[in-house]
């Protein structure tokens, strides 16, 4: 490697130097930089000093005396130290790797750049993660951190008896997750409720994409006349707050006073159903209703797409003699597929969690003999019934644990395969 | 090599690190548990009290006057939401530091919020004690301590229709019969959402059921009697109403009673079961409402409804226990909850007030008054949480005539006694 004429060690140097932070730096004579560095690290060690030991320990105990410990407090407190020494890491990996590069082009006898060149160099080519800081840091405290703490909490014993500030939380390894699939009325409970749950969620989005697209396409039709009126009425159902649809539509199918079951099946010369006491038909109404509150989007979507589909592929398929379906099959859906692929995946993993709907409808009712879920409660709406009737905070942790994982590793499978996200053009 | 030095130094410093405790002595605060009884405890310079939304005013101000003018201790008020948001917002102000002295209660959170060390027990005189009705400090006591003074009670009553029906019925057989004959198309001579556990105990308890046996030290969480001979009669007489189609299958569920509502609120409905907080919404829609004790049973017994009963508690957090206490002695008094009835119209618990020509006068009053003589307080140990699922689910079943009473009880005790077991361990 050290083949110059004069054999220095200036990278090596530098990068020791700089376990003070700042002095490898001093090494190399950018004084200004070293200043930067020493500061922001005294500063750091400074305020954070008595700070970060008391929350290690705590992170690692979860509090040691009763009332006087808040397990919880202390959890959050220990995420946060972690978060601040993540990044005290950073900054001093920053610091070393600093030093040894200029040190490498000292060895390799390159001139060092001035204060008002590294000033510059700043400008130009950081300034996107300039930019981008405010709202990374905020990202790291709204969305890691909560993350954070969900991820730890599953592996934590919090539940009714263990709560603070009359109790203490330990942690407990694994055992949720144990629990989740060694007791019966958990197991039996989760693969039910998850079994609907992927039910629910291909059905209803299918569904409401397959409505979505085909009405999009219809209305998108040349000779069609009054098309502005037919859009408007189309993304009417999407105008109405999703939570008045859903209750308003819990009356209509109310079994004796909807006007489902009272007018309009008799007037189709159908039977009254049970639509909110069997698991079955609630499970039908369901993915009707989500369909009804999800096509608008799909719709309005595909008729972007469809408007920006040039014309003359359809005339060069007409000289080819390609039949309408074909046209359909080989130009049209590939083209709104490959233009709103990513949105859909989105719709999917949005019903995977659709918790109002659920909620709202029938409160993920009706009931079932012998599991603790109703017959058309999702993964999240029965989190949240753990949650709220029972106190299992760590084991609702643990099961959103599970679902997340599920939703992730489908979302990512998915947006890999995605011609969308290879950054290619299709036309 | 360097870089296993450095990841050997980092987990030694975490090491370290994790086993600072912060400074700390053990036991100052422990011993706060036990009241001073001492009259010269030094006085506070205020006190906090939480109250429900909407019900401090025309009471609480000169309430307070009266105590600051006796005790020359400042006493400053807030409203939070009782239901739910004074326990959650109790949990995260308390070890903060900004916790009231006194909150109020519904009396089936007692036993969770003494699990999580939220409220403390209190002390008051025996001839404080019998200023209230038995039944009603039964349900400020668990675990054989006393955890709060009552408030309000409420317990469900017969509300009916001046229109439709001259007078209450004595009896359920005579409602029975009255109902058999009214009920054509979409008239109901009698409602009540007996597929919800809240109001179907009522049946289950006046037939002899119970859900936790009453034994010296409170309730016994492994002694359920809610599929013994009285339960299941309970639960057959229920399932009679419903399969003779007097009670309709659109109040089943989650949104059937805004379906019941509804029906009496439009005048189709003769009579309903239903709680005090209905009779004002009842009032608005413009029917003329009469107000009795639930009609005896068939056999003759009453019907046992639960009973709610609202309380003051001091926190855990309280620096001055004492004089909490005396405050909340001081709000519920005889003269303040009569204030208190006058100003919001939630039925004191007050012995000497059921007398009080203003509530004796009170139609609506009076008959949760002597409803309440035979309600059972509603069990406030957490075990109860798990209760409600199941036997709504078993109840829910039995309405829709998917089940029949001593199958459905013995499925619902089943799972209650495993969920208890799961969820909560033995003591």
């Amino acid at each position: 490697m050290e083949e110059t004429k004069k054999i220095t060690n200036h990278g090596r140097n530098a990068a020791l130097l700089s376990i003070i932070p700042g002095f490898g730096q001093f090494y190399n004579k950018q004084f200004v930089k070293g200043f930067i560095f020493l500061i922001l690290a005294m500063s750091f060690a400074f305020t954070f000093y008595d700070v970060l030991p008391v929350g290690f320990w705590g992170l690692f105990t979860l509090g040691e005396i009763p009332r006087l410990d808040h397990s919880v407090f202390l959890l959050i407190d220990g995420i946060i130290a972690l978060i601040i020494t993540i990044m005290g890491l950073g900054i001093f990996a920053l610091n070393i790797y600093d030093a040894r590069n200029n040190g490498k082009k000292r060895d390799a006898g390159l001139e060092l750049n001035s204060v008002r060149q590294q000033y510059h160099n700043l400008i130009d080519n950081g300034f996107p993660y300039l930019m981008i800081t405010p709202g990374f840091f905020l990202l790291i405290f709204v969305v890691i951190f909560p993350i954070l703490f969900v991820l730890l909490l599953a592996f934590t014993n919090y539940d009714l008896y263990h709560s603070p500030p009359a109790k203490l939380v330990d942690w407990v390894g694994f055992q949720n997750f144990i629990d989740i699939f060694k007791l019966d009325i958990w197991r039996t409970t989760f693969f039910a409720v998850l079994a609907w749950t992927i039910v629910w969620t291909f059905g209803a989005t299918t569904l409401q994409v397959a409505l979505g697209i085909f009405l999009a396409i219809l209305v998108n039709q040349k000779d069609l006349k009054g098309k502005a009126i037919i859009r408007t009425m189309m993304i009417l159902p999407w105008a109405v707050p999703s939570f008045i649809t859903i209750l308003i539509f819990s009356g209509m199918f109310n079994e004796s006073f909807g006007v489902i079951n009272k007018t309009l099946l008799p007037f189709l010369g159908m039977e009254p159903q049970p639509w909110m006491t069997n698991e079955v038909w609630t499970r039908f109404a369901l993915i009707m209703i989500q369909t009804w509150l999800g096509f608008p989007f799909i719709f309005a979507m595909t008729t972007g797409v469809l408007q920006s589909i040039p014309e003359e592929l359809y005339e060069a398929a007409t000289v080819d003699g390609a039949t309408i379906m074909q046209k359909f099959f080989n130009i049209t859906l590939p083209l709104v597929l490959f233009a709103t692929a990513p949105i859909l995946i989105t719709q999917y993993t949005f019903n995977f969690n659709n918790f109002n709907v659920i909620f709202l409808f029938n409160g993920g009712g009706p009931a079932l003999p012998s599991q603790n879920a109703g017959g058309t409660d999702i993964l999240i709406s029965w989190i949240y019934r753990l949650t709220m009737t029972s106190a299992q905070y760590g084991k609702a942790a643990a099961v959103t644990m599970i679902l997340s994982l599920i939703v992730i590793t489908v979302a990512l499978w998915q947006f890999k395969r995605t011609k969308s996200f290879q950054e290619e053009d299709m036309m | 090599m360097k870089k296993s030095l450095l990841l050997m130094m980092l987990i030694l410093l975490l090491g370290v690190v994790a086993a600072c405790a912060p400074d700390r002595e053990e036991g100052t605060d422990t011993k706060d548990g036990d009241n001073g009884t001492a009259s010269e405890e030094p006085k506070p310079e205020k006190l906090v009290i939480w109250e429900d939304v909407d019900k401090s005013k025309d009471w609480l101000p000169a309430a307070i006057a009266s105590f600051e003018e006796e005790y020359g201790i400042t006493v400053e008020f807030q409203e939070l939401n009782m239901a739910d948001k004074i326990r959650d917002q109790l949990r995260l102000d308390g070890p903060a530091g900004n916790a009231p002295d006194v909150v109020t209660l519904p009396h089936d959170q007692i036993g969770q919020v003494v699990t999580e060390g939220l409220i403390r027990e209190i002390e008051v005189e025996d001839s404080v004690l019998k200023t209230y009705s038995e039944s009603s400090i039964t349900a400020q006591m668990y675990d054989g301590k006393l955890y709060g003074l009552p408030k309000a009670t409420e317990t469900p009553v017969l509300i009916y229709n001046k229109a439709l029906m001259k007078e209450a019925p004595k009896t359920m057989d005579e409602l029975y019969a009255f109902s058999k004959d009214f009920t054509k198309g979409e008239n109901y001579g009698f409602l009540a959402l007996w597929d919800n556990f809240y109001f179907a105990h009522g049946a289950l308890a006046g037939m002899g059921g119970y859900v936790f046996n009453e034994t010296a030290d409170g309730l016994d969480r492994d002694d359920l009697g809610l599929n013994n001979e009285g339960a299941v009669e309970g639960a057959a007489y229920i399932q009679k109403w419903y399969s003779e189609g007097l009670f309709p299958k659109g109040i089943i569920g989650e949104s059937g009673g805004a379906a019941m509502d509804g029906l009496f609120n439009e005048g189709k409905v003769a009579a309903v079961m239903n709680g005090p907080w209905a009779f004002q919404g009842m009032r608005d829609a413009g029917i003329d409402i009469g107000v009795a004790p639930m009609p005896t049973l068939p056999n003759g017994d009453p019907v046992k409804t639960f009973m709610g009963v609202k309380g003051w508690h001091v926190t855990e957090f309280s620096e001055n226990p004492y004089w909490a206490t005396k405050l909340i002695e001081h709000l519920s008094n005889d003269e303040n909850s009569k204030a208190r009835f006058e100003a919001v119209a939630e039925i004191p618990a007050n012995v000497a007030l059921v007398e009080d020509p203003i509530i004796a006068d009170n139609e609506g009053a009076k008959a949760v008054a002597l409803q309440s003589q035979d309600a059972v307080p509603m069990p406030n140990i957490p075990e109860m949480g798990e209760v409600w699922g199941p036997m709504a689910s078993a109840l829910q079943t039995l309405a829709t005539g998917k089940a029949q009473p001593q199958a459905a009880l013995d499925e619902a005790v089943k799972s209650i006694q495993t969920n208890i077991e799961t969820n909560h361990p033995a003591k």
